[in-house]
C-alpha cells in the first residue's frame, strides 16, 4: 500500500471511537485481538512454513501469565506488578513456551507437526483447570489488572472529554489496542523484510539448501516459533483485557481451544499464507464477520430462527477457506496484488 | 495519475467523518423506563447447546409479559421484552452487551456461565439487575445477581439429609461425587464436601468434563471404594451413563443428581430402565407439575402456539417474571423506577410468591441464596413430564447451617 493511504486510514481508526457506539468499538477490538494473533500465525505458517495448531495454547500462556504478573488478588498467586510490566513479561514468557516446543519442529514436519502442536491444546486444558492458584479456576476464573500506562487507566475511572465525547473504558481500550496492532504489523513488516524473514523463506522452501546457505535451521524454526508465540501471547492479554476475566475453558471448545486455533489458520489462510496484511484482513473476516452481522441482526430484525448469525458466519468463512484454496491460494493478499496491478 | 487518485480516496474517507457529528455522551440512570413502557432484557441462547432450555425459559418470560400487561402493566406501564441471542458464545454477548444495555432497566434471563462471567463486571458496573440462567452459589458475589431458586451447593446438602433420612445412607459411609469441571460442578461439590464433613462421610470426588459421555470406569472406580450413594453435578447423558453403569455392574446404589442433571427426554433413552435409582432435587418444578400455577402455564402454552416441545425452562421462566413483578411493583411504591430503585426494591423484596413455582425467595442477605427449600423428585415415565414428587418442599437442618461463599460479605 502506498504510505500516503496511510494517514487517512489512521485518521479514520483515531476518529471512529468518536462516532461508533461501544458495541461496534467492541466488536472491532475483537477483529484486533484476531489481526495480531493472525499475524504471529502467518509468520509460522506461511513465512516458515511451520504448520501450528497450537495458537490456542499460547494464547492461554499470555492470558494466564499477564493475570499472574499483574494479579493482586489474595487467594490466588499474584505479583501484582505494574500492568505495562506485565504485559511485555507475559509476551516474553509466551517467546519462550515457543521455543521450548521448537525441538518438537525439528523432529516432526508437516501435517505431523500440525498434530503435534495440537496435543498442546490439550495440555492448556488441562493446566488451565488444574493450576487453578494461577487461572483461578474454571468456576470463577480470575479478573485481569485494568490496564494503566503512566498511572492513565484504561477504564471507566476519571473524566476524558474529547470533542463531546466522554471516553470511557471502552473507547480507551480502543487505542491501546490500536497501538498494539500498529506495533505488531510494523515489527512484523520489519523482519519479513529483512534477513530474518529470507532465513524462514528460506527454511520454509529447503531445509537442505537453507543449511547449505548458512542458515541454521533449528535456531530459525526456535526463532520463528518464538515470534510467534509471542504474537499469540500478545493477543491473549488483549483477549482478558476484553473479556474483563481470564476463565479456563471447560471443553476443549472454549476461548484458548481447538475452535481457536483453527479460527487462526483460517484467517491466515484466508488472508493468504505469509501476507501480514492479508491476515489482518482474515481477521476481520473470521473474527469480524459473526460479531457484526450479529449487530446488524438485533438492529434490523434479520434471522430469526435457526439460521442464527453465528451460524451464517461459520458458513461464510468455511466457504471462504475452500474458494481460496481451489481459486486463488494467495488468498485476499493475492486479490489485493492483483487490484494494484489492474490500476497502475 | 495515481498519486491523485490517492488522494482522492485520502479525501473520500475523511470527508463523511468530518461531515457528521460525533456521537453523544449522555448517561441517565433511568435508562429503559418511559411514561408508558419498561423494557427489560432478556440475553438467550437460542442457537447454542441450550437453545431449547433458553428457548423455553424465554417463552415463559413473554407469557409473564403479556399476562402482566393484559391485566393493566406495572406501574402503570406495559412490559417490553428487548430479546438478543448470543449463541452461548462469550465473545458475541460482549459486544452485543453494549448494545442492549442502555435499552433496558434490567435482565429477566441472562443464560450460560461463560457469558455470565465474562459480562459480571459490566452488570455491576453498570448497576444492571439480572436474573442469570445459572444456580451457583458463587455469583452472588455479584451484587446485582438475582438468583432465582436455590443454588447447587443446598441442593446437594437437601438431598443429602433426604437420603440420610430415608435411611439410604449413615454418618461414616463413602459416598462418590461425580461433577462435570466449571462452574456447576465445582458448586455441586462444595455442597457434598460441605455435608460429608459435618456428618464424617468419606466423600470421592471425580472429576469429568462435560462432553465426556461414558462414565462406566468412573462407576466402577466408585464401586471399588464401596461407595452408599453416587451424587451427581453432570449432564444429563451423562446421568444416563452412570445410571446404566450403577445396574450393569450391580452396583445400584441410590443416585442424587442435581436438577440440570436430569432431562425427560432420558426416560426415551437406553438408560431409562435404570433411573429407578434416581432422586433428582431441584428447587424449580417441571413443566407439568401437580401445581394450579403450573397447569395455568402449561395451557397458556399449548394456547400460545409455540412450535417446541415444552420443558421445565417455561415455568421458571415465567416464575422469574413473577419475581421481577414483584420486585418493580417495590420499586413503583418506592416511586424509584431507576436502576438504583430496582436493586433496593429487590433487596426489599423478602417474600417473593411464585405460586409455589419456586420456593418463596427472600433477597434480603446479600450473597445469600433467595431460598434453601427443594423438592426431590424421582423419574417416571408415568407421569407427566417424566418425574413424580417423592418429598414437597422443605428445608433441611444442614442447609439452614450452611454459609454460602459469599455470604455475609
Amino acid at each position: 500500500m502506498s504510505k500516503l493511504l496511510w494517514i487517512p486510514v489512521a485518521v479514520v481508526l483515531l476518529a471512529l471511537p468518536l462516532y461508533l457506539d461501544a458495541s461496534w468499538l467492541k466488536a472491532g477490538q475483537y477483529m484486533m485481538i484476531g489481526a495480531v494473533g493472525a499475524i504471529g500465525l502467518t509468520l509460522l505458517s506461511g513465512q516458515a512454513g511451520q504448520l501450528s495448531l497450537a495458537h490456542g495454547f499460547f494464547l492461554l500462556v499470555g492470558a494466564t501469565s499477564y493475570s499472574v504478573l499483574s494479579g493482586t488478588d489474595d487467594d490466588l498467586v499474584g505479583l501484582g506488578l505494574n500492568p505495562l510490566l506485565a504485559l511485555i513479561g507475559a509476551v516474553a514468557i509466551s517467546a519462550l513456551a515457543g521455543v521450548a516446543f521448537a525441538p518438537v519442529a525439528g523432529r516432526v514436519r508437516g501435517i505431523y507437526l500440525g498434530v503435534a502442536s495440537l496435543a498442546l491444546v490439550f495440555l492448556g486444558l488441562y493446566l488451565g483447570q488444574a493450576a487453578g492458584s494461577l487461572t483461578g479456576g474454571t468456576s470463577t476464573g480470575r479478573a485481569p489488572a485494568t490496564f494503566e500506562l503512566f498511572g492513565f487507566s484504561f477504564s471507566n475511572e476519571g473524566t476524558l472529554i474529547v470533542a463531546g465525547v466522554p471516553l470511557r473504558g471502552t473507547e480507551r481500550l480502543w487505542y491501546l489496542f490500536l497501538i498494539l496492532l500498529a506495533l505488531s504489523y510494523w515489527l512484523a513488516k520489519g523482519a519479513v523484510g529483512t534477513r530474518i524473514g529470507r532465513s524462514w523463506r528460506a527454511v520454509r522452501d529447503n531445509e537442505a539448501a537453507a543449511t547449505a546457505m548458512g542458515v541454521d535451521v533449528r535456531r530459525t524454526k526456535a526463532g520463528v516459533f518464538a515470534v510467534s508465540s509471542a504474537y499469540a501471547g500478545l493477543a491473549g492479554v488483549m483477549i482478558v483485557l476484553w473479556f474483563d476475566i481470564l476463565k479456563p475453558d471447560e471443553n476443549e471448545f472454549g476461548t484458548y481451544g481447538i475452535n481457536t486455533s483453527i479460527a487462526f489458520l483460517a484467517m491466515a489462510i484466508i488472508g493468504g499464507l505469509g501476507s501480514i496484511p492479508g491476515a489482518v484482513a482474515g481477521a476481520v473476516v473470521v473474527y469480524g464477520l459473526p460479531q457484526l452481522l450479529t449487530l446488524y441482526s438485533t438492529d434490523l430484525g434479520w434471522f430469526t430462527g435457526s439460521v442464527t448469525p453465528v451460524l451464517v458466519s461459520s458458513f461464510v468463512y468455511g466457504a471462504a477457506i475452500v474458494l481460496v484454496v481451489l481459486f486463488e491460494p494467495g488468498g485476499l493478499a493475492a486479490i489485493g496484488r492483483r487490484i494494484k496491478e489492474l490500476r497502475s | 495519475m495515481r498519486r491523485l487518485l490517492f488522494k482522492a480516496a485520502a479525501v473520500a474517507l475523511v470527508l463523511p467523518l468530518a461531515a457528521c457529528s460525533t456521537k453523544g455522551g449522555a448517561e441517565t440512570n433511568s435508562t429503559g423506563v418511559t411514561d408508558k413502557e419498561i423494557t427489560l432484557g432478556v440475553m438467550a441462547d437460542l442457537s447454542g447447546p441450550f437453545k431449547s432450555l433458553s428457548t423455553a425459559i424465554t417463552q415463559g418470560n413473554e407469557l409473564w409479559a403479556k399476562d402482566v400487561n393484559a391485566a393493566g402493566g406495572v406501574c402503570g406501564r406495559q412490559i417490553k421484552l428487548e430479546t438478543v441471542d448470543h449463541g452461548y458464545k462469550a465473545d458475541t454477548a460482549k459486544t452485543l452487551y453494549p448494545q442492549i444495555e442502555p435499552k433496558v432497566l434490567g435482565f429477566v434471563q441472562l443464560t450460560g456461565s461463560p457469558v455470565m462471567a465474562a459480562l459480571g463486571k459490566n452488570i455491576e458496573a453498570d448497576k444492571v439487575t439480572t436474573t442469570p440462567a445459572s444456580w451457583s452459589s458463587e455469583l452472588l458475589n455479584n451484587p446485582y445477581a438475582m438468583i432465582v431458586g436455590t443454588t447447587y451447593d443446598i441442593e446437594m446438602i437437601d438431598g443429602l439429609s433426604y437420603l440420610q433420612e430415608k435411611g439410604m445412607l449413615a454418618d461414616g459411609d463413602s459416598v462418590g461425587h461425580i461433577y462435570v469441571d466449571g462452574e456447576y460442578g465445582a458448586n455441586g461439590l462444595r455442597g457434598s464436601k460441605y455435608y460429608a464433613e459435618q456428618h464424617k462421610l468419606q466423600l470421592h470426588d471425580v472429576k469429568i468434563t462435560s462432553t465426556d459421555t461414558d462414565l462406566t470406569n468412573v462407576v466402577t472406580g466408585l464401586k471399588g471404594q464401596g461407595v452408599k450413594v453416587i451424587l451427581l453435578t453432570t449432564t444429563p447423558k451423562q446421568t444416563g451413563s452412570a445410571a446404566a453403569a450403577n445396574k450393569a455392574l450391580g452396583l445400584n446404589v441410590p443416585i442424587l443428581s442435581n436438577n440440570p442433571a436430569f432431562d425427560p427426554a432420558l426416560l426415551k433413552s437406553p438408560a431409562a430402565s435404570a433411573l429407578d435409582k434416581l432422586y433428582i432435587v431441584a428447587s424449580t418444578v417441571p413443566f407439568s407439575a401437580d401445581i394450579p400455577k403450573a397447569k395455568e402455564i402449561a395451557q397458556k402454552y399449548a394456547a400460545a402456539g409455540y412450535k417446541e416441545p415444552p420443558n421445565a425452562g417455561t415455568p421458571y421462566g415465567y416464575a422469574v417474571g413473577e419475581v421481577w413483578g414483584t420486585v418493580l411493583k417495590k420499586a413503583c411504591e418506592n416511586k424509584d423506577l431507576t436502576r438504583d430503585g430496582i436493586h433496593k426494591a429487590m433487596q426489599q423484596t423478602t417474600s417473593a410468591d411464585t405460586g409455589d413455582l419456586v420456593a418463596a425467595l427472600n433477597f434480603g442477605t446479600p450473597g445469600a441464596p433467595a431460598t434453601r427449600q427443594v423438592y426431590v423428585a424421582q423419574p417416571d415415565a408415568s407421569a407427566p413430564g417424566g418425574t413424580k414428587y417423592v418429598q414437597p418442599l422443605f428445608e433441611a437442618e444442614a442447609a439452614k447451617a450452611y454459609k454460602a461463599p459469599h455470604e455475609g460479605q
